[in-house]
């Protein structure tokens, strides 16, 4: 079953149910088996049954923007670009990296994930989602800074200060 | 390094291109930008070096994120067993009306095609009763034949020149047989005339008779009992006791008839056939059909004329 793995992995961080996550994966490729004709060989077979499941997920789309934490605001960042804080990743668990990701908004969620998971471009990821490339490139600036935004948050709870220094060791120090 | 200023202009423009960077997403002159500023700016650097750690420990944790195996048997279950019966479901009506059309288009051609068969076996049978009345009315019942045979120029004569080269034939292509009489008769009410050759052999009387088609064709296909090796499709059929197979050719139906046994007649016919064919052509051209029902109506009309209407049919068919 090509790329089932890629598809369920990024529905279940979209849903964050895994029943929804397996209903919409049963429908993608049902729905991928009944439009096969559609499919042109020769072309990116991965970013068609992307495309497909993101044409199922809207339906789910609203529900999933209304239980989001964050409300989308497209457009210019209006904080200006500064450093990112170089992080200690090392002590950051995978769950942690995931839980993480949760928090943000599903609709930066999901450019992160197309961009730097799937490393699908950016006129890739506008076909799939159907918005303007210029959308693309503002959810992705943004959503990249909410993640690490978010990430700083749990290094700090874990008393690891994100510029690379443990927090008691920088009291001590 | 001179390039700590967070807040320094040239950083913050490079910076707004770091996303686009990542991804592999710049001109190759902006790119080349980036990679310039890069390597004087340890800031800009280590900001860059944090945002490729994060999107590796990302891509990571995402690929360890497991996959039930339920999911793949969910999809392929899914897959075989949903497909066909959707597919049967959303389409039910339409195979109902489908099959139902088919159906009724198979029973149309059916109904067609027996009533033409059974058109055609009607029109055989009119037919062959035509030349099994005419040996039994003319040979049998009014004797017409001497006891000992005409001479050939006398028979000749009376067939007429259009018709006097068919005697060599007849004697010819029945081998044991003597031809004892031939003439053209004629039917009283009847504008129908047939040439009647009255033989004699293996103890019984036969005759051959060629009557005139007035355009009526033997229907083709399942009520020809047999072809011979010319091609020539052959009708036989019997009635009270008198066999006969038949043939046509350009303008007449031509029959052999006797009361031997129906595999006897039809050899016999099967003998005649070619050549009196070819004579027959020689002599004269086809001339066009008629329709089926037409000539069956023709048929029947003339077949009024004669008495003793008992069932008859076609060899090898039912009646």
């Amino acid at each position: 079953m090509p790329h089932l793995g890629d598809l369920y992995r990024m529905a279940s961080l979209l849903l964050q149910d895994r029943h929804e996550a397996e209903d919409l994966i049963q429908d993608t490729y049902l729905e991928a088996w009944k439009s096969f004709h559609r499919f042109e060989l020769g072309t990116n077979c991965r970013a068609w049954l992307f495309k497909i499941m993101f044409h199922r997920l809207h339906h789910f789309r609203r529900r999933i923007v209304k239980a989001s934490r964050l409300i989308t605001i497209d457009g210019p960042d209006a904080q200006p670009e500064i450093a990112a804080e170089p992080l200690v990743l090392q002590q950051i668990s995978d769950e942690d990296i995931l839980n993480a990701l949760e928090k943000v908004a599903v609709e930066f969620r999901e450019i992160v994930l197309l961009a730097d998971v799937q490393e699908f471009s950016y006129k890739e990821i506008a076909e799939m989602l159907k918005i303007p490339l210029g959308t693309v490139m503002s959810r992705l600036s943004r959503g990249r800074k909410l993640l690490r935004q978010e990430l700083a948050e749990v290094a700090r709870s874990y008393g690891i200060d994100p510029r690379g220094k443990q927090a008691g060791a920088a009291e001590t120090a | 390094m001179n390039t700590l200023s967070f807040d320094s202009k040239r950083c913050e423009r490079i910076r707004q291109q770091l996303d686009s960077y990542l991804s592999n997403e710049l001109l190759v002159e902006t790119a080349s930008e980036v990679v310039r500023h890069l390597e004087t700016c340890d800031a800009c650097s280590r900001d860059l070096e944090s945002r490729m750690r994060i999107r590796e420990a990302l891509q990571r944790a995402v690929a360890n994120r497991s996959v039930p195996d339920s999911v793949r048997a969910r999809v392929v279950r899914t897959l075989r067993d949903s497909q066909p019966r959707s597919f049967f479901r959303a389409s039910a009506a339409r195979w109902a009306l489908g099959l139902a059309g088919i159906a009724l288009i198979l029973l149309s051609l059916f109904a067609a095609q027996w009533l033409s068969l059974r058109r055609g076996e009607q029109l055989v049978a009119s037919i062959l009763r035509l030349g099994v009345s005419d040996h039994v009315i003319c040979a049998i019942k009014d004797h017409n034949y001497p006891e000992v045979a005409n001479p050939p120029d006398q028979i000749r004569q009376k067939l007429g020149a259009q018709h006097a080269a068919l005697l060599q034939v007849v004697q010819d292509r029945l081998p044991g047989f003597e031809v004892l009489e031939g003439h053209i008769c004629t039917i009283p009410g009847s504008n129908r005339r047939y040439v009647h050759f009255i033989t004699r052999g293996q103890g019984t009387i036969l005759s051959v008779i060629l009557t005139e088609r007035n355009g009526v064709n033997l229907p083709k296909g399942k009520l020809l009992t047999s072809t011979d090796s010319t091609g020539i499709g052959l009708y036989q059929g019997h009635l009270s006791g008198t066999e006969i197979a038949g043939f046509e050719s350009t303008q007449y139906f031509v029959f052999v008839v006797s009361d031997l046994s129906q595999n006897q007649v039809l050899q016999l016919a099967k003998g005649l056939a070619p050549a009196l064919d070819d004579t027959l052509r020689t002599a004269a051209p086809s001339k066009p059909s008629s329709s089926l029902p037409g000539a069956l109506f023709q048929i029947n009309q003339e077949m009024g004329i004669y008495e003793g209407r008992s069932s008859f049919a076609p060899v090898g068919l039912n009646s």
